[in-house]
């Protein structure tokens, strides 16, 4: 292991960093990724695939799943090949030397019921970074995500999520 | 249709029906492109072991979804989930059964709203809990 992984320490750079607001970003909700995530999960409602099915439950349309709030707008050479996220010019830009990673956890809190046809836009910043020192250090870098519904400004989601990084 | 269940038929301590899920390789493809998250260790056994992994593992977030699911089929069409999460303690990997769990830990009422905390949890066949996590749903009453 590079001496710089087994080195590693939280500066006080990497801490000024939490709470930094990025630019906003658009997330899209549409008849097509909602059925496909839907898909994804294994769910057979018809909340999540039927149009008609869903206005007649009094939806606007068919219903994302839950954890679902959208997909970034993907633009090449902006967004990450791998991840699809966002590589904003603004917000928390962390330099940090280990190649390990894996998802730490996910926090979903709602504020309202999220449709297909729905366009959002997401605002994230730094939450927390935590350090677990021993031979094999592991950061923990914790994110959060404020979901607003473009037309009407009303927030409708917030996401926390943690990395991890070895 | 679900069956609607009501806030003052649930108790604490009560177990929410399980759900049970067993990803194919397949199924991790279909959600990689449906969430974005095209991260190789899910499908490329390969690029996996490299990283120092057994093999393939399902996505974190997948097994996040899943419990999502498990409170969406429970609450009916009356039921709203306001909050839930989980953290990976554990892997979990394609063709194992991941039993999604739920149990009914407060109940409370306010500003004229059923509230129904638990703790949420996804469990390998040898009983491992690997996504552990906590949600608050609000439910329908009878009133």
């Amino acid at each position: 292991m590079p001496d710089t992984e087994t080195a590693f320490q939280i500066t006080d750079e990497m801490r000024a960093q939490i709470g930094i607001e990025s630019e906003p970003w658009t997330y899209e909700v549409t008849t097509t990724s909602v059925r496909m995530y839907a898909r994804g999960i294994g769910s057979e409602d018809p909340i999540h695939y039927d149009v008609d099915f869903a206005k007649q439950q009094g939806f606007r349309s068919i219903v994302a799943p839950l954890g679902y709030i959208g997909t970034p707008v993907y633009l090449p050479g902006s967004n990450d090949p791998t991840f699809g996220f966002p590589r904003r010019a603004s917000g928390p830009h962390l330099n940090i030397p280990f190649k390990g990673l894996l998802d730490g956890g996910t926090e979903t809190e709602y504020f309202d019921v999220i449709c297909a046809g729905d366009v959002l836009e997401e605002t994230s910043h730094l939450a927390d970074l935590k350090l677990r020192e021993g031979a094999r250090p592991m950061l923990f870098i914790t994110n959060e995500s404020v979901y607003k519904d473009k037309a009407t400004g009303k927030v409708v989601a917030k996401q926390r999520l943690t990395s991890i990084h070895m | 249709m679900t069956h609607q269940v009501f806030f003052e038929d649930v108790h604490e301590g009560d177990e929410i029906p399980q759900l049970r899920k067993n990803c194919s390789t397949q199924q991790l493809v279909l959600w990689a492109a449906a969430s974005g998250d095209f991260y190789q260790i899910h499908y490329d056994k390969d690029f996996a072991q490299a990283t120092g992994l057994k093999g393939l593992i399902v996505h974190g977030a997948l097994k996040n979804a899943f419990l999502a699911q498990l409170l969406h089929d429970w609450i009916g069409e009356g039921g709203q989930v306001r909050r839930f999460g989980c953290s990976y303690r554990g892997m979990d990997e394609p063709g194992q059964d991941i039993l999604c769990r739920g149990v009914v830990t407060k109940t409370y009422t306010r500003d004229g709203k059923h509230y129904v905390d638990l703790d949420v949890w996804t469990e390998r066949p040898d009983g491992k809990r690997t996504s552990p996590g906590t949600a608050t749903v609000t439910l329908p009453g009878r009133g």
